[in-house]
């Protein structure tokens, strides 16, 4: 019976963790409204981060963050005029509003998002 | 006889060059309105002074719920308006039926100056002329609550902006500055209010850029924000440097933003959340 309980746990705790690598949570650079502030902009997929009804932006949904793949996200959260000049998106990376590691952590993210 | 004929013809052509001036104006005025009515098909222009709350059910609810909040602000400006100064005239005094539907006017291009007078430019220029101290241009408190009650002077007023051709300079420069991305962020005026209007940044729909110019100054935090106030404000979230509230950039831009809504009427210190 013990060696059952402990089993279903471990199974509970590893159901947990793949959820938890499925739907990280939103990085700083996300949501800090000095750096990224994505979230002012851009939908997440519902339940998978803060609620929110801003539309300026697309919805960020996983299908197309892969699609676009992690070079065109890369650029397009870098440089977005680069790709299209009538963007309302930042150039994060050109303006130094983020630090490339932040730009790797917003890639990272949005390419794993479901 | 020929120098009423060379004087006819110097008046035809001062006539055209207005009428030229006028229609570039109007050009751009139209030009943005269409662009507007097809993005925002089902948003009437007439609600379009309503700023956000047009696109939105609920902040329009919460806007009318708030307008309580305008009278202790107007209540504030009545009294600088009337106060009299030490010669005895008063801010009333210094325009025509003692400020009522002027506002609507404002902002003017004045060709001996060769600039554009707001309204707080105007009030300033009253208290010199009185030798009277002048009121900050930027601050919510003197400046915001005078100016708002002025405008309330002019509720329901269309709102008529003149630019005549010696302004045209002014107008052009108004509008590059709507246009042109600035700052950290990149974005010019137009990124929000024309080609984002509407949509919603964070929680709240963003303004079209036709009607803005009627409802300012606006009651936020129980004070009476400037539409300059409000510009600065902006400007600081695009992360540039902000022009000083008066300064001639704002004022161009202010000039090109009221003509902008030409027609519609002022709707004054309405309450804003935050």
């Amino acid at each position: 019976m013990r060696f059952f309980r402990s089993a279903l746990a471990a199974l509970a705790a590893d159901i947990a963790l793949a959820a938890s690598a499925q739907a990280p949570s939103p990085p700083e650079a996300f949501l800090r409204a000095d750096k990224g502030h994505c979230i002012a902009c851009h939908q997440l997929p519902q339940g998978h981060g803060p609620v929110s009804r801003a539309d300026l932006g697309t919805k960020l949904e996983g299908t197309r963050m892969r699609a676009i793949g992690r070079e065109g996200l890369r650029q397009a959260i870098a440089d977005p005029p680069r790709v299209n000049a009538d963007t309302l998106m930042p150039p994060f990376g050109r303006h130094r509003i983020l630090e490339s590691w932040e730009i790797e952590t917003l890639v990272d993210y949005l390419h794993a998002l479901p | 006889m020929r120098f009423p004929e060379s004087m006819r013809a110097i008046a035809c052509l001062a006539a055209f060059a207005a009428g030229a001036s006028f229609a570039a104006a109007e050009a751009s005025r139209a030009e943005i309105a269409a662009r507007l009515a097809q993005q925002l098909a089902d948003v009437p222009a007439t609600n379009f002074p309503l700023g956000a709350a047009a696109f939105d059910e609920e902040l329009r609810a919460r806007v009318e719920a708030g307008s309580a909040a305008a009278a202790p602000v107007l209540e504030a400006g009545k009294k600088v308006w009337e106060r009299k100064f030490r010669n005895g005239r008063s801010l009333a005094a210094c325009f025509p039926n003692g400020g009522r539907r002027v506002a609507a006017t404002y902002p003017q291009y004045d060709p001996r100056l060769k600039r554009v007078i707001t309204l707080e430019m105007a009030v300033n220029q009253c208290l010199k002329t009185h030798k009277e101290p002048l009121l900050e241009h930027g601050d919510p408190q003197g400046m915001g609550s005078v100016t708002a009650y002025v405008r309330s002077l002019a509720n329901g007023q269309k709102v008529a902006v003149r630019v005549p051709a010696a302004a045209d300079e002014r107008f052009e420069q108004g509008k590059r500055l709507y246009f042109t991305r600035r700052g950290q962020r990149n974005f010019a005026c137009a990124s929000c209010h024309l080609q984002g209007a509407g949509k919603r940044y964070l929680d709240t729909p963003l303004s079209p850029a036709i009607g803005q110019a009627t409802h300012f100054p606006v009651i936020r935090g129980g004070v009476a924000l400037t539409l300059h106030g409000r510009m600065r404000q902006c400007l600081e979230l695009m992360g540039a440097a902000p022009f000083a509230a008066g300064s001639e950039e704002l004022n161009d831009l202010e000039f090109f933003l009221t003509y902008l809504s030409n027609g519609l009427r002022v709707l004054p210190a309405p309450w804003r959340p935050g």
